[in-house]
């Protein structure tokens, strides 16, 4: 339906149709939609729905490297680690702020996540079983993530895109540290070399698993290119990915758990083998390794947190200091 | 400074860095589990700048000793065993709740700047240098941790009763900042200040600001514990798990 | 009060001394004070700010060009007058940077005012922020503030050369040749 014109899509979604082609008509002059904007009921429903996602992933994000911060084994690892992490919440504070600007409060955001409602990235629900997959962390996950965000820099919608700008820039840290970490110890002593083998050898799927679905079981993206909120499919971005990492990951001497991976020079792709669907969607649908785990943690923060929580907003209330 | 004095100063310096190695250490566990995102953050920071600070003292430790700064701060954190650290008690009691948390680093912090000022103040000067930066960052943690006492001290009766107890708790090892740091007795006049007399400073300032806070001090009779080589039962466990990874590989370069 | 719904503090930030007044972004605080060090923790993480500025959202009157151009009701001009700092957004890709100040008895007036006053820029969109509802960090603490984030240079992606790592690991060498 969506290569389909405007008077149809907006029967569709009962918009009106001139509106709808006004709003199509701003995107294409590369105009920012702005809050207060009008903008279609499905437009805000969908960036609501990606927004509050990705805010969620980066405060459960903060969780498996968070494990290891009383453990890195170098004051400057672990001087990164804390920042790396911090970093994330930071992230988690910019994107509710983003989505609170199309009505979605922050308030609403949270009880969807510790009711398990909402959604979050699937990765995070794997465990981080040695010191180096925070690495792995760096380069692969933060890498796929980038590329991710990088388009939606450049999405229609100004507080999305103003966000994702300062994102990308502090996710550039994360991917370099991680880069470096890998680099070095595939270069280092055999326990290490071991240690960051047995990382790649575990995040390699999954990472490839966080760009979603194929494009042709991804039932959201024709809309969201038409209004200019992704440029590239989630099948582009993950080639991209793999054409990266492949040879870096090489040249490093570590091998890639997928006996199906090859340079093809015809296209210029690393081709890779076929991806675990039915893992993907069981760890989406909450069977991952730590799905329990990290709602657990992040229940007790907030229930730990109440107290403290209520003291402020009695102290304000008291005080009337505005 | 003859070879003994840098050597007294040496051991004091680490005395330093270990309290706070020890508490940003002990901060950073709430990275990821705070009761406000925002305040991961701002915790966070806290972490950062107390193991940033820490290096700064080990890495002047180092060059007092004539050993290489580069190697030195690793060597001290990750290879030494718990018993030769010279924390203090009051930085490696178990994180507890937030008042605990928050009161401890208000304790600290408001010590650090009577130390801190003194220190700037030191003849030494590569000390008097860095203890001038130092001060800076700690007048904002200083800022953060006051405005947060006061607002859970005069929030709610809950949070008033949780922040008296955390006070209740910390006092006796808070006793611990004014007894003589490792080599302070063997440094000659004008290097470092004097530990007692900035006790007295520190505890006029914290009872005046913690009654504002509708908070009181508890009396002088509860055990104060003041030795610096005599550690908790958690420093062995805390000592273990932040050694953990490093000793995988003592040749690896982390 | 909700626990997890604090009012919303619009955070505004000059990176260097000779920059502009910009809005960066919002954060969610109890009170003013705790959003300025909210706003010092979350927006100046790395070096990037000399100064920064709180004011309660519900204090801000905003309006876009196209609600200025549909006409509305001339604002009323009864009351006591107070200083509005007038922001503008300049350009679909910008953030809002502050303009100048006026006299005016609301924030709609004083943005009637300031179309006039400022017309020879195109603004996209107006914020009025009254002075009195702003909360500015103090110059004296800018040190304390700021600087500690200059030291912090491991949050920075310069200090990972993995370019020229890959780029010597490609070449068949050692890290440290």
């Amino acid at each position: 339906m969506y290569g389909a014109d405007v008077e149809q899509i907006a029967i569709e979604l009962s918009e009106e149709p001139e509106k709808l082609a006004d709003f199509e008509a701003r995107i294409a002059r590369g105009e920012k939609i702005e809050p207060g904007d009008w903008m279609p009921a499905e437009y805000r429903r969908q960036l609501i729905r990606m927004i509050s996602q990705h805010a969620h992933s980066e405060v459960v994000g903060m969780l498996p490297e968070g494990a290891w911060i009383t453990r890195a084994p170098s004051l400057r690892r672990k001087l990164i680690l804390i920042a790396k992490v911090q970093d994330e919440a930071g992230h988690g504070q910019y994107l509710y702020h983003a989505a609170e600007t199309l009505g979605a409060t922050r308030e609403e955001m949270l009880e969807a996540l510790l009711s398990g409602k909402a959604k979050y990235s699937s990765i995070f629900n794997y465990h981080t079983t040695t010191w180096a997959d925070n690495g792995a962390i760096g380069w692969l996950v933060d890498g796929a993530a980038i590329l991710n965000q990088t388009m939606l820099a450049r999405c229609s919608y100004g507080p999305y895109s103003r966000a994702m700008v300062r994102i990308c820039m502090e996710e550039n840290f994360h991917r370099k540290q991680g880069q470096e970490m890998i680099i070095r110890y595939s270069q280092g002593t055999p326990t290490q070399r071991a240690m960051v083998q047995d990382a790649i050898t575990r995040w390699w799927w999954p990472t490839l698993m966080m760009f979603g679905p194929h494009d042709a079981d991804s039932p959201n993206s024709g809309l969201l290119i038409r209004w200019g909120i992704k440029t590239r499919t989630n099948d582009q971005l993950r080639q991209e990915f793999v054409n990266q990492l492949a040879p870096d990951l090489q040249a490093c001497g570590i091998s890639i758990p997928d006996p199906d991976l090859r340079y093809d020079e015809a296209s210029g792709n690393w081709l890779f083998g076929v991806i675990d669907w039915d893992e993907f969607w069981r760890v989406i649908k909450g069977d991952g390794p730590a799905n329990a785990e990290r709602m657990a943690a992040r229940q007790q923060a907030h229930d730990d947190g109440r107290w403290v929580r209520e003291a402020l907003s009695a102290y304000a209330a008291k005080n009337q200091i505005q | 400074m003859n070879a003994k004095q840098k050597a007294a100063l040496a051991e004091y310096l680490i005395a330093l860095a270990d309290d706070e190695l020890i508490l940003g250490h002990r901060n950073s566990e709430w990275t990821g589990h705070a009761p406000i995102l925002e305040e991961d953050i701002a915790f966070a920071n806290l972490a950062l700048d107390e193991i940033g600070h820490a290096r700064l003292w080990y890495e002047l430790a180092a060059d007092l000793l004539g050993v290489d700064r580069a190697r030195f701060p690793d060597q001290q954190v990750f290879f030494r065993p718990a018993a030769d650290f010279r924390s203090l008690q009051l930085v490696e009691l178990p994180k507890g709740d937030w008042a605990f948390s928050m009161l401890r680093q208000y304790l600290f912090d408001a010590f650090e700047q009577h130390r801190l000022t003194g220190l700037s103040e030191s003849s030494h000067m590569p000390l008097a240098e860095i203890a001038v930066r130092v001060r800076n960052e700690e007048l904002y943690h200083l800022r953060h941790t006051r405005a947060w006492v006061t607002r859970l001290g005069l929030g709610t009766e809950e949070s008033q009763a949780r922040m008296q107890a955390a006070l209740n708790a910390l006092c006796p090892y808070a006793r611990g900042l004014g007894a003589a740091l490792p080599g302070e007795a063997d440094l000659p006049l004008g290097i470092v200040p004097e530990s007692a007399a900035l006790y007295a400073a520190w505890l006029d300032e914290v009872s005046a600001f913690l009654a504002e806070a509708g908070l009181k001090l508890p009396g002088e009779t509860a055990l104060a514990e003041t030795e610096r080589r005599a550690h908790s039962e958690h420093m062995a466990a805390l000592i273990a798990e932040m050694q953990e990874v490093a000793r995988l590989d003592p040749e690896a370069e982390w | 009060m909700s626990d997890t719904q604090w009012p919303r503090y619009e955070v505004f930030q000059q990176e260097a001394p000779d920059k502009p007044v910009l809005h960066n972004g919002s954060v969610h605080a109890p009170d003013i004070e705790m959003a300025l060090l909210n706003a010092r923790d979350v927006f100046a993480r790395r070096p990037e700010a000399s100064q920064l500025w709180v004011a309660a959202a519900e204090r801000i009157t905003s309006r876009t060009r196209e609600e200025l151009a549909a006409g509305e009701p001339a604002p009323s001009t009864a009351g006591e007058p107070q200083t509005y700092c007038l922001f503008g957004k300049l350009a679909q890709q910008a953030q809002a940077s502050l303009l100048g100040e006026v006299q005016a008895a609301s924030g709609a007036a004083a943005i009637a005012t300031a179309q006039t006053d400022f017309e020879a820029q195109k603004v996209l969109r107006w914020w009025a922020v009254p002075l009195a509802a702003l909360l500015k960090s103090d110059p004296a603490e800018a040190d304390p503030m700021f600087a500690p984030a200059r030291e912090k240079t491991y949050k920075d992606q310069a200090e990972y050369p993995v370019v020229t790592m890959m780029r010597k690991l490609r070449a068949g060498k050692r890290l440290d040749e």
